[in-house]
């Protein structure tokens, strides 16, 4: 008898994926895409990092190139420029979870205080339409907006003051990429945080009316604490990408003269890289690049899995 | 009777197909790549497409392909050849050397003098005994073809403004401010507001050659050249005279004598300051002033006298001074390596038609309609316009040029409404003559830069060449930057380029 069931329970384990298939075909129909996306991609692409290792000549191939070992790696170290670039990149990306990543919680828990409906979609939408605008045309507004005749210098003229190019002074370039961040990003951020909002059960908000809560109350102890497990999803999600900063924003802010506070990474790898056709050296920079994020992802992952039970992406 | 009439078909059908494949069999297509300002492509079939074939006998197409300054078509340029789809024949822009070295192009030698006599000999073997000396493999081959220009770029000013406040074209160095400040304060373009902009240039410090050249300073486009300074070949953007001619653009930056969006400015923003008739000085190409004369009668109802600004005399510099000409650096074409014969005579097809001169007015004028309109049997060139000219990538008239041609050129274009104009570029071309100088460095090719992209692409002569002028470094950060310069490959760069002149010697 025992014999028996566990004889079926092993079959089923062996015919586990098929039967699991035939049972659940719509849903694997459906990751299909998404998996088939990522393997080509994502996956195959990974293999063309083995360039950072060769001398790598477009024309000879990835298979005939010269195996030149860790050189270009070293080239990266000794790179006059290199902990310019890499302070850069570390700068603004901690800039941005320091300052963009709070502003659309921060408004998806004001925009949800609004009591009429109406107001509340006009808003919604008037914030997240920038995000469908390309940064080269938000770039070109920026530029426009900070150029002599632009709306920033024609204030300052109204209070006397000298016109200032912000765009070509390195002190600022920071601060216009945190700005521009959150102008063009944090209205779409809010979409995942409204959604996580509308989620949570009306009881709780009844039953605090009737124990007396005030709207501020309500807010800090019921809506807060349940946006968190979001917000923590999130937070883990950007400090994956922590590294990646936009290629195209920063690209399009750069001049020569800002490049001491905005050069990073991924512009220097344009430069070098696409503009030159030095491939090897810039994939080398480029898995660096993804080690660090692959660590810190890592880490951060852990360090939530200890602070709460159900943290962690993993 | 069915039957006959379906036969009939058959058969007709038969002798078309027949037709058809014999045309397709005579005609290669060539894509080619270059220089493209924003004008449209070259299909297969388009009005260009058939007039290319109808003078050289090849077809030649061209996808839209910005130039930008040159990023924009070296980014879409290394990424068709990285997909493996290297244009047939294209402008390399820098990145000849790493493609010969992987074996990427067509060695020409073989097959130029044969088969494109006429370009050859154009060129003459002087300038391809330089081209072989060039070739990165040392085994002296021809790569490329050469661009072989004289004297092209050169600061013009607004003459009739000068007129209009009774100045006399500025000489010396303090002359030059006084006329730089008088455009600023006495609003020569007559609107009543102080919009004038009294010189200036673009992003990266370029087309600024009127403050670089009074201090012997050689540059090209904004590019540093290489010349002999205390007798040895340097890198210009390493020398006392950069300083010096730094520490004036930054003087005249500070004193508002520049447009303060100098080093903001991208061509069309720049061109567009110069076109609404607000810019006093600015570097470009006096052979092709007529077009910014007739963008400034456009705009503003005033006929424009541009002409040279004859070298300045800078304080020091006296006579040392020199506008920048270039022979041989330039590369026009190279051509993917290809095994299909038919192919490659297509090319040498297409450059014999090239190098003759006598189709040159040809290329010149382009599509009846589109480029040119002929009247009482002259024909001229039409202004140019973007919105429906097609890109003339096939430009040895002035890839392959002299001023004597120039002249040629640009006459044959007279006696039309366009006249006031043109002939302001021709008295331009032969008044620059007299100002150009060749640097020693003419010629030198990419390869002494190595792997240092940095140096190439001069990343780091533009950061401090730029934040000097704004203001934010002071001068003395200059002697900061020649050091790390040198240290960081500049002196095994300034090795490769002695070692190559010693060898031209």
């Amino acid at each position: 008898m025992q014999n028996a069931s566990q004889r079926a329970a092993a079959r089923t384990h062996s015919k586990g994926l098929a039967d699991n298939f035939r049972k659940y075909w719509p849903y694997y129909v459906m990751a299909m895409p998404g998996v088939i996306y990522l393997i080509i991609f994502r996956f195959i692409p990974m293999l063309g990092s083995v360039i950072a290792f060769e001398d790598y000549q477009v024309y000879t191939g990835i298979f005939s190139s010269q195996w030149v070992g860790m050189k270009n790696f070293v080239n990266m170290f000794t790179y006059s420029d290199f902990s310019r670039i890499l302070t850069n990149t570390l700068i603004l990306g901690a800039l941005r979870i320091l300052f963009c990543f709070p502003v659309p919680v921060i408004m998806a828990l004001m925009m949800n205080e609004i009591g009429a409906p109406r107001l509340k979609k006009t808003i919604q939408t008037a914030v997240y339409i920038p995000y469908f605008l390309s940064w080269i045309i938000v770039s070109e507004l920026i530029f426009d907006l900070l150029g002599v005749s632009g709306l920033f210098n024609r204030a300052r003229a109204l209070f006397g003051l000298r016109p200032l190019l912000v765009m070509q002074q390195s002190k600022y370039f920071r601060t216009v990429y945190v700005f521009s961040t959150i102008w063009k990003e944090a209205g779409w951020g809010t979409v995942v945080y409204m959604a996580a909002i509308a989620g949570i059960d009306q009881s709780l908000y009844e039953a605090a009316s009737i124990d007396g809560a005030t709207r501020f109350q309500k807010m800090r102890f019921i809506t807060f604490p349940m946006l968190l497990p979001t917000v923590i999803t999130m937070l883990l999600l950007q400090i994956g990408s922590f590294m990646e900063l936009g290629f195209e924003h920063v690209f399009s802010l750069l001049t020569p003269m800002t490049y001491s506070t905005g050069d990073i990474f991924d512009t220097y790898v344009y430069r070098v890289g696409i503009l030159q056709a030095q491939y090897s050296i810039t994939t080398a920079v480029g898995l660096f690049q993804s080690v660090i994020g692959l660590v810190m992802v890592v880490f951060f992952n852990q360090l939530s899995k200890k602070i709460s039970d159900d943290g962690g992406l993993w | 009777m069915k039957k006959v009439l379906s036969v009939l078909f058959a058969i007709l059908m038969l002798l078309s197909m027949v037709s058809v494949s014999s045309a397709e069999e005579t005609v290669v297509d060539l894509s080619v790549w270059g220089t493209n300002n924003g004008f449209l492509p070259v299909e297969k079939g388009s009005p260009l497409y058939e007039k290319y074939l109808e003078i050289t006998g090849v077809g030649v197409t061209q996808p839209y392909v910005e130039w930008n300054g040159g990023t924009t078509y070296n980014e879409q340029l290394n990424l068709k050849i990285a997909a493996g789809e290297m244009p047939d024949m294209f402008n390399p822009n820098g990145m000849e050397t790493t493609l010969i070295k992987s074996g990427a192009l067509l060695d020409l030698t073989p097959y130029l003098e044969k088969y494109a006599p006429n370009l050859y000999n154009l060129i003459g073997e002087e300038v391809w005994g330089s081209v072989r000396a060039n070739d990165p493999t040392g085994e002296g081959k021809i790569w490329y073809i050469p661009s072989v220009i004289y004297g092209r770029n050169a600061p013009m000013i607004r003459k009739d403004w000068l007129d209009k406040l009774g100045l006399a074209m500025p000489k010396t160095q303090a002359e030059l401010v006084d006329v730089l400040k008088a455009f600023y304060e006495k609003d020569p373009n007559g609107n009543g507001i102080a919009d004038e902009l009294p010189s200036g240039g673009r992003a990266e410090a370029r087309w600024m050659g009127q403050f670089f050249a009074m201090f012997g300073v050689a540059m090209w486009e904004g590019y540093p050249q290489w010349d002999l300074y205390d007798g040895e070949l340097t890198y210009s953007a390493v020398t006392q005279n950069m300083k010096d001619a730094l520490q004036f653009i930054a003087q005249l930056y500070q004193d508002g004598l520049l447009d303060p969006e100098t080093l903001l400015n991208n061509k069309s923003q720049w061109d567009g300051k110069i076109n609404a008739g607000n810019v006093g000085i600015w570097e470009h190409i006096p052979q092709e002033c007529y077009n910014y004369a007739e963008a400034i009668y456009e705009s503003t109802g005033v006929q424009p006298d541009i002409a040279v600004l004859p070298v300045i005399d800078a304080d020091g510099y006296e006579g040392k001074g020199f506008y920048t000409g270039r022979k041989l650096s330039g590369i026009e074409f190279v051509v993917a390596k290809t095994d299909d014969e038919k192919k490659i005579m297509a090319v040498m097809q297409l450059l014999n038609a090239y190098g003759d001169t006598s189709k040159w007015m040809d290329f010149y004028n382009g599509v009846e309609g589109m480029h040119s309109v002929t009247k009482d049997g002259v024909t001229s060139r039409l202004p140019d316009d973007k919105t429906t000219q097609q890109n003339l990538i096939l430009t040895p008239y002035n890839t392959i040029s002299t001023p004597e041609f120039q002249v040629e050129l640009l006459t044959s274009q007279l006696g039309t409404d366009r006249e006031w104009a043109i002939s302001q570029a021709i008295r331009n071309v032969k008044e620059l003559a007299q100002y150009t100088h060749l640097p020693a460095g003419d010629g030198i090719p990419n390869s002494i830069y190595g792997e240092y992209a940095d140096i190439q692409n001069r990343t780091l002569y533009v950061e401090y060449a730029t934040k000097i002028i704004t203001g934010e470094y002071s001068i003395d950060k200059f002697d900061e930057f020649v050091d790390k310069w040198y240290a960081n490959g500049g002196q095994a760069v300034t090795e490769n380029a002695r070692a190559w002149y010693a060898a031209k010697q």
